[in-house]
């Protein structure tokens, strides 16, 4: 891997004294020739937003769009109806434009097959973050909020559609806010809008699956089902039924107004440490240790994030440093989990020179899901917290086919006494096997995203999983957990 | 299992929503479908030749859930 030259930033301090959270210089230099990080004002969301990690607590973020703000910032939305419908579906085309709550299927592809269909039918923006680390969407739902109902109002025009629904968690009370308050902006304004219901579900992890949705608004319970037929073909009543991510949406309604020519890609994350969730929207470019750089500016700078200030070179220049809660100084982490709780853990060598860009992380065998970088610091054991998270995740299926009624149960059992220590080398040979029945099997990609996350822990912690059999026991310190694990089963 | 050398026969697909894990479909079909550790059908969807599509078939029918479906072209 290569190793460029430590950066300093525009004032001459290193890099890493701005991770150290030196603040005593100048605080103004904070924010200055940090890479990766959008120039202020561009892109979706147009600066950082800060979480708490175990919470939904907003720390920081810029002011929410007024209906009046948004048309200032993006101007009015252009109609995606008749043949404005051609032209959106051809900049989506070469855009790539891919679905950004975690499948990364394309946009064009699912209204080219509700088209193929004869169009109409229901589109919903997906606005049920079920995700525990994510925070993107709620971002974006709740600082612009205009920018994704007018994705939505574009899908719903693009294929002709007669239903266009927000669907989000009872609990989203801040999200509910918003989306209430820009409905009303833009009826008062008199929007040439498709109508749009809010519609609720429950406040469990699968809500947001796409199949889970399709049934609950055909009148089912909110429960994943398993498709001979897509739903972009045939969804609800037998008409097309398209499930968007609310940021594939405000990016559908940003290309909607640049065209291809003129857009420009961006990556929205949620970097999940030091207790925060921090929203960024990066340059592709960026690497994972970039956007850990830039997440690690404290919450002060939140709006100041700028990256123009440098030589690209030095962009894209590898920051490492972030703070060790265990150890109270600044090092290296020991791992990320890439994608969130259904994804993949890296150790931390493997993922800091990465670039955040679909088919880059693809080949190296990882993605980021629905864009989440949570950071496990060294000296914290990965066996617990991945065991802890399989349980989680374990208690969160629908419990309605096989491999998620028993098999995650095995797993997370199995899981929970290896990171415990009661575990033997044959306990961790059954997991392995598990793990291999279970994968593909399920009535969704739940089942999947939890053999993914328990396989690539035995792979990063593998020297720590061989001393945890040795031993009998973990000989890490108890550290609170870095990661935000709800209690108890949610389905 | 019995892949046909040309790909174009119909595969054997399970639902697992709508799969109780009765084990019918592996009584009727041994070659065609395995069990996992928790009792339930294991198919590897490759497409069939004329043989095994006909036991195929049969496992689709015997399934009380009908869990089991073949995708693809029927067998002429």
């Amino acid at each position: 891997m290569s190793r460029l030259p430590r950066p300093l930033s525009a004032d001459g301090r290193s890099f890493d004294a701005l991770n150290r959270h030196d603040r005593t210089a100048d605080p103004a230099a904070d924010h200055i020739g940090l890479p990766g990080a959008l120039p202020e004002g561009e892109g979706l969301l147009g600066a950082r937003v800060d979480y708490d990690a175990h919470s939904p607590v907003r720390l920081s973020g810029p002011e929410a769009h007024s209906l009046a703000d948004h048309r200032r910032r993006f101007g009015p939305r252009p109609s995606a109806a008749g043949t404005a419908a051609d032209t959106l579906l051809d900049t989506l085309d070469r855009i790539r434009l891919a679905g950004r709550g975690g499948a990364h299927f394309p946009a064009a592809v699912k209204w080219r097959a509700a088209l193929s269909a004869g169009g109409g039918g229901t589109v919903v923006a997906n606005a049920a973050e079920g995700e525990p680390a994510s925070a993107k969407d709620a971002a974006l739902l709740q600082h612009r909020t205009h920018l994704v109902l007018d994705g939505l109002a574009c899908a719903a025009e693009a294929i002709g559609a007669d239903r266009a629904v927000v669907w989000l968690h009872a609990g989203a009370h801040s999200t509910h806010r918003a989306l209430t308050r820009a409905l009303a902006e833009r009826r008062s304004a008199g929007l040439r809008d498709p109508h749009v219901e809010l519609v609720t579900g429950p406040d469990a992890y699968l809500s947001g699956e796409s199949s889970a949705i399709i049934r609950a608004l055909s009148g089912g319970p909110t429960l994943p089902t398993f498709r001979r037929v897509p739903a972009a073909r045939s969804g609800i009543g037998g008409r097309p039924a398209l499930v968007h991510n609310v940021e594939t949406l405000a990016r559908v309604a940003l290309a909607a107004r640049t065209g291809a020519d003129d857009h420009r890609d961006s990556t929205l994350v949620t970097v999940v440490s030091d207790g925060r969730r921090t929203v960024l929207e990066l340059d592709p470019a960026t690497t994972v240790a970039q956007a850990l750089a830039v997440a690690a500016v404290p919450a002060g700078a939140a709006g100041r994030t700028v990256g123009a200030g440098l030589p690209p070179e030095q962009r894209h220049a590898p920051l490492r440093a972030v703070h060790d809660p265990v150890s109270g100084t600044a090092g290296e982490p020991q791992a990320i989990l890439l994608g969130g709780y259904g994804g993949g853990w890296l150790p931390w060598d493997q993922a800091a020179d990465l670039r955040l860009e679909h088919r880059a992380l693809r080949e190296a065998g990882t993605g980021l899901g629905a864009g989440i970088l949570a950071v496990l610091p060294a000296g914290v054991c990965g066996l617990q917290q991945t065991a802890l998270i399989a349980d989680y995740l374990a208690g969160s299926g629908a419990r309605q086919c096989g491999p998620c009624l028993f098999g995650l149960r095995d797993v997370a059992d199995l899981m929970l006494d290896l990171a415990a220590g009661r575990a033997g080398r044959s306990d961790v040979r059954r997991l392995e096997r598990f793990a291999g029945e279970i994968e593909g099997r399920g009535g969704c990609h739940h089942p999947d995203g939890v053999v993914r996350l328990v396989r690539t822990a035995l792979d990063t912690f593998a020297d720590h999983v061989d001393e945890h059999l040795r031993q009998g026991r973990c000989l890490l310190p108890e550290a609170r957990l870095p990661f935000p694990v709800p209690p108890g089963p949610q389905a | 299992m019995s892949a046909r050398v040309d790909g174009s026969g119909p595969r054997l697909r399970v639902d697992p929503v709508a799969c109780d894990g009765i084990g019918m479909c592996a009584h009727v079909a041994p070659r065609l479908v395995g069990v996992d550790s928790w009792g339930y059908p294991v198919v590897d969807g490759s497409p069939l030749d004329r043989r095994s599509a006909r036991s195929a078939a049969a496992a689709v029918s015997s399934c009380p859930r009908r869990a089991l479906f073949l995708e693809g072209p029927a067998e002429s």
